[in-house]
C-alpha cells in the first residue's frame, strides 16, 4: 500500500513538472493559425473558408447563448475528435493528431474569453 | 555558299535549342539566386520549421522538395506566366493573393524548372498512386475529412467550390505529382512539420490517403470537344 502511495505521489509530481499549461499568448497564436481559417480571427465564424457554398456555419464563439450550451469537455472533444464526435459536421476536422491535450485546454479557455461565458457544467 | 550558310545557321539554332532543353540544374540554380528567389523560398532540406512562428516568418513556400511535388511541364509554364495558386496571400487570412509573383523569361523558366525539379526528398515512392475518378477519395475529400473546407476544387457543373485558406486544388493533377500528395499526407513531419492543415496520420488509413491522392491527382481541365 505504501509503495502504491509513493508511486502515485511521484506520478503526480511528474505530471506537474512535465504537463505545463499552454500560455494565453501561445494559445492565441495557435487559435489564429489553425482555428481562424474557419472561425475567423475574432471568433465570429467568418474565416476566409466560409464562402457562400460552405455547407455549414462555423460556430460563432462570441455567441454566449450558443456557447453556454457546451461544457468545456464538449469543446475539447470536438477540437480533438472533430465535429462528428458531438453529432456535428465533419467540416470541423479532428485536430487530435495535430494539437496536444494541453493546447486544446488552452483553446477552450480562449474560447471562453471570446464568449465571455462559463458554459454548461459537465 | 548560301546553302552552306543556311545549314550552318540552322545547325547553330538547333544546338541552341538543344542546349536550352538540356539546361543543367546548376545553371537554373544560378538564375534562381540572381533573381533573388531565395528571399522567399528555401531550397535545401530538411524542413526548417519547428514552430508556428517559423512557418509565419516565411514569405513563400519551401521548394526543397519541388522535384517531388510538381510536374515539370507545369512548373516551367507557371514560372513564365505565374497565376495565383492560393486565393489568399501566403500565410495570410485577411489579404487576397495579389498575383504579383515575378515572371521569368521563357529560357529562364526552363532552366529554373530544371533546377527545381532536381530537388527531391528521397521520401516519395514513384508509381504508387494511380490517378482516376476515385469515388472513395471523393467521399473523403468532400465529406469524411473534408479537404474541400480549405481547398478550392472544381465541383459539380464545373463550379469552383471549396475553402480559400489553403492552396487551390483546381486542376491540381496538372500541377502536382500524385505520389507526392500521398507522401505529404503520410509523412507531414518530413515535408511540412508545421502547417495549417490537420495531421491525418492515424485518422485516415494509408489506403484512404492513396484514394485521396488518386482523386486529387485526377483534377484536370476538361478537354475541349
Amino acid at each position: 500500500m505504501k509503495k502504491i502511495t509513493i508511486i502515485a505521489t511521484l506520478a503526480g509530481i511528474a505530471c506537474h513538472v512535465f504537463i505545463t499549461p499552454v500560455s494565453a499568448s501561445d494559445t492565441q497564436i495557435i487559435y489564429k493559425f489553425y482555428c481562424a481559417q474557419c472561425h475567423g480571427l475574432t471568433g465570429k465564424g467568418d474565416g476566409p473558408n466560409v464562402t457562400k457554398d460552405f455547407p455549414v456555419s462555423p460556430r460563432n464563439f462570441t455567441d454566449a447563448a450558443e456557447m453556454n450550451k457546451l461544457s468545456d469537455a464538449d469543446m475539447k472533444n470536438v477540437i480533438l475528435d472533430g465535429g462528428p464526435s458531438a453529432s456535428k459536421s465533419p467540416m470541423m476536422p479532428p485536430w487530435g493528431k495535430t494539437l496536444t491535450g494541453e493546447e486544446a485546454d488552452g483553446l477552450v479557455k480562449h474560447l471562453r474569453t471570446l464568449c465571455k461565458c462559463e458554459g454548461k457544467k459537465s | 555558299m548560301r546553302a552552306l550558310l543556311t545549314v550552318t545557321i540552322s545547325a547553330t539554332c538547333l544546338m541552341a535549342m538543344v542546349s536550352v532543353s538540356k539546361a543543367d540544374p546548376a545553371a537554373g540554380q544560378a538564375v534562381f539566386k540572381a533573381k533573388e528567389c531565395v528571399a522567399c523560398h528555401y531550397t535545401e532540406g530538411p524542413a526548417r520549421e519547428k514552430t508556428i512562428e517559423d512557418q509565419l516568418a516565411k514569405k513563400g513556400p519551401e521548394l526543397w522538395y519541388a522535384g517531388d511535388k510538381f510536374q515539370a511541364e507545369w512548373l516551367a509554364g507557371w514560372l513564365a506566366d505565374p497565376k495565383p495558386i492560393r486565393p489568399m496571400k501566403f500565410n495570410s487570412l485577411t489579404e487576397e493573393n495579389a498575383g504579383d509573383h515575378p515572371a521569368l523569361g521563357a529560357e529562364e523558366s526552363a532552366t529554373v524548372a530544371e533546377f527545381l525539379m532536381s530537388l527531391t526528398s528521397g521520401e516519395v515512392e514513384a508509381g504508387t498512386v494511380k490517378v482516376k475518378k476515385n469515388a472513395k477519395g471523393r467521399q473523403i475529400f468532400t465529406k469524411k475529412m473534408p479537404c474541400s473546407g480549405c481547398h478550392q476544387y472544381t465541383g459539380r457543373k464545373k463550379v469552383i467550390a471549396g475553402g480559400r485558406s489553403g492552396p487551390s486544388l483546381v486542376d491540381a493533377g496538372v500541377r502536382l505529382n500524385a505520389d507526392w500528395i500521398l507522401a505529404y499526407l503520410k509523412k507531414p513531419e518530413v515535408f511540412k512539420p508545421v502547417k495549417m492543415m490537420p495531421v491525418f496520420v492515424g485518422l485516415l488509413s494509408d489506403k484512404d490517403m492513396a484514394n485521396v491522392a488518386s482523386y486529387v491527382g485526377n483534377f484536370k481541365p476538361k478537354k475541349k470537344k
